[in-house]
């Protein structure tokens, strides 16, 4: 069975502030997302295609956490990272610290396919999507109004809401499997508001937010990226499906509301077996998240 | 860390100090202590290799090995250990690290460093600096000092800066030995894209290719650490990053399994999880640690064409050093006194 998650963010959503309207705008943005991906697979495509499509669509849609509408460095500029994995042959791209690329997950995909090397970063990812003949856009196509008043805020002291204007944990993130079993997994984020420049989490580090291996499963994750780098989050899941046997849902139940919890990261992740059943799961009081598949299953969640 | 310690205790005294504390406690065996190093795998071919050659890289892998060993001797933390052994072949400009490290297409040095603590599990990362004389020490005061666990390029700097480390300049890195593998391989190269047949063209040296260096220790509480540095690989692409500083792939350490470092082609490192493969063989699928490694190195690693070599320790002080490349420049010593250095799959070479 041929079927998509996707995430756009883990963290607090406080009701209150999620006025209908920006929910409205939210559920728009996932429905796009997870509708483009999904048109992929329901046409016979490959499960590559699907996430790199989910997750475009989810950097160029402002209220997202990635690509356009990024969050922004201490400096208020955006730095980009985002990685895709292809489970049927292990290769995997990945990208960090990148100012000036408007879809990141693109770039990514490139590093993948055209360079010999898994993971570049800043200046040298930008020379090499030159190479590439992607263009260059100035970093302030990222910076909406939105996110400069986010870091002002924090900047001033004051305690940001995590998911509206969306998270300092926001990232986005897509799985799939499609019609011949391949697996595939993709993540892309501006990281954390008012980070240090230079900071990269967990998203475009292999195995840790983002993995997938044909045969097991993929995930994505969303999240405090310190304490997925240290638990190798999106491979635990894989191992422990792999090597004990566990469901998908146990493994993933298992890394966020134990191993995490007592190392005192949270967060969510969205992960896709073998068989194609999805598991969403979040220690968060939410995460923007969307599931399809050839059974007919569509929905769009936040709490 | 360790440099404010004294350097160096008499050993006499601390055997002294322990029999006391012996006599005082009810007895227990005493605890293991080892340290595990690597300098690369790859090496240099053993027809090209001289013996003074040879016993230039055994003395430098010997006093690093030492460094490390001598801090877990008089009750140190792995932590200090593994620090104070990478830091040694850092500055030691025959390995791919720090000083002498490879050079990038553009002639630079683009250095990547890792460590961690098994305890935590905590972790701190730096990739693709330029200025930081050793980038493990820079590693560890992300870990220590920050809220982060990976750092790059400027802000990685900025953050050293901010740390009061003094930068030098690029120059520092650079050696004429580093300086000739780049013009080879940036000829190799020219050759290669102008279409000539690869057999008129030289191949790229073979030595550096997978150089890294890195150490794991167990210290007498029981607390396992890891660290790795590298300046990855000649003539690389400028940003490309390999395995050793990602958390899992080159470098990964916990008390609830083992301590693991990697060297080798970094990719295919990072795609297969490689460090904490291990650790997860031997939690989960329990393992010992030489069926681990050797399922890793030798099995996993062989099908996906990924060459290369892992050094790994248990807490029970249990030592894995296995390599499916021609060599791996590696040492091992402790409290049961052992003490070796090899460079080849025949330990006495």
């Amino acid at each position: 069975m041929y079927a998509i998650a996707i995430h756009g963010g883990a963290g607090a959503v406080p009701r209150a502030s999620l006025l209908p309207e920006r929910e409205r705008s939210y559920r728009a943005g996932l429905e796009a997302a997870l509708d483009g991906g999904y048109a992929v697979l329901e046409r016979g495509g490959p499960s590559l295609d699907a996430v790199a499509t989910a997750v475009r669509l989810l950097e160029d849609h402002p209220c997202f956490n990635a690509g356009y509408g990024a969050a922004l460095t201490r400096d208020g500029a955006a730095e980009l990272d985002a990685a895709i994995m292809d489970g049927r042959q292990m290769r995997a791209g990945a990208v960090a610290s990148v100012r000036h690329v408007k879809n990141p997950i693109d770039l990514a995909r490139r590093v993948m396919e055209k360079s010999r090397h898994v993971l570049l970063v800043g200046a040298g990812a930008e020379e090499f999507a030159l190479e590439e003949h992607l263009s260059l856009v100035p970093n302030q196509y990222f910076r909406t109004a939105e996110r400069l008043e986010q870091l002002e805020s924090e900047q001033r002291g004051e305690r940001v809401s995590d998911l509206v204007p969306p998270s300092p944990q926001g990232t986005v993130g897509a799985v799939a499997r499609d019609a011949s079993g391949n697996l595939a997994a993709a993540t892309s984020t501006g990281g954390m508001t008012n980070k240090r420049p230079g900071r990269v989490g967990d998203s475009p580090i292999i195995g840790a937010g983002t993995y997938a291996k044909n045969g097991v499963c993929a995930v994505s994750a969303t999240g405090h990226g310190e304490y997925f780098i240290r638990a190798v989050a999106a491979y635990h899941v894989c191992a422990a499906v792999e090597y004990r046997g566990l469901t998908l849902g146990q493994a993933v139940h298992e890394l966020l509301h134990e191993i995490l919890r007592k190392l005192g990261g949270d967060g969510g992740l969205i992960a896709i077996d073998d068989s194609g059943s999805i598991v969403m799961d979040f220690s968060t009081e939410g995460m923007f998240r969307g599931a399809r598949d050839g059974a007919g299953r569509r929905e769009i969640a936040i709490y | 860390m360790s440099r404010r310690k004294i350097a160096a205790i008499p050993l006499m005294l601390i055997a002294g100090m322990t029999c006391v504390v012996a006599a005082a406690a009810p007895a227990p065996a005493p605890a293991p202590i080892a340290i595990v190093i690597h300098g690369g795998a790859g090496v240099i071919e053993p027809a090209r290799m001289t013996a003074e050659r040879a016993a230039s890289y055994r003395a430098g892998l010997a006093a690093a090995l030492d460094a490390g060993y001598e801090v877990l001797e008089r009750g140190g933390a792995s932590l200090d250990a593994v620090m104070a052994a990478v830091r040694r072949m850092e500055d030691d400009p025959q390995f791919n690290a720090g000083r002498g490290a490879v050079l990038n297409h553009e002639g630079d040095a683009e250095l990547d460093a890792a460590i961690m603590d098994g305890a935590g599990p905590r972790a701190g990362a730096v990739a693709g600096v330029r200025h930081v004389k050793n980038p493990i020490e820079l590693a560890r005061l992300v870990m220590d000092n920050s809220p982060h666990v990976l750092l790059v390029a400027d802000g990685a700097e900025e953050f050293a800066l901010e740390q009061g480390m003094a930068l030098v300049p690029r120059d520092y890195f650079r050696t004429e030995a580093r300086e000739q593998e780049l013009d080879a391989a940036r000829r190799a190269e020219a050759a290669r894209t102008s279409g000539k047949p690869t057999a008129l063209v030289a191949p790229p040296p073979a030595e550096s290719a997978l150089g890294t260096v890195g150490a794991v220790a167990l210290d007498r509480a029981g607390n396992l650490a890891a660290a790795t540095s590298t300046g990855g690989l000649t003539n690389k692409h400028r940003g490309r990053i390999g395995d050793t500083p990602l958390i899992g792939a080159g470098t990964y350490a916990s008390n609830a399994s083992c301590a693991v470092s990697g060297t080798g082609q970094g990719e295919y490192y990072i795609r297969q999880v490689v460090a904490y493969d291990v650790c997860a063989l031997v939690q989960y699928r329990r393992m010992t640690l030489a069926q681990a490694v050797h399922e890793v190195v030798q099995v996993k690693l062989r099908r996906s064409g990924g060459e290369g070599g892992i050094i790994a320790l248990d807490r029970a002080g249990n030592i894995a050093m296995d390599f499916n490349s021609a060599g791996m420049f590696r040492g091992a010593r402790d409290s049961h006194g052992r003490r070796e250095i090899a460079m080849y799959r025949d330990a006495g070479h």
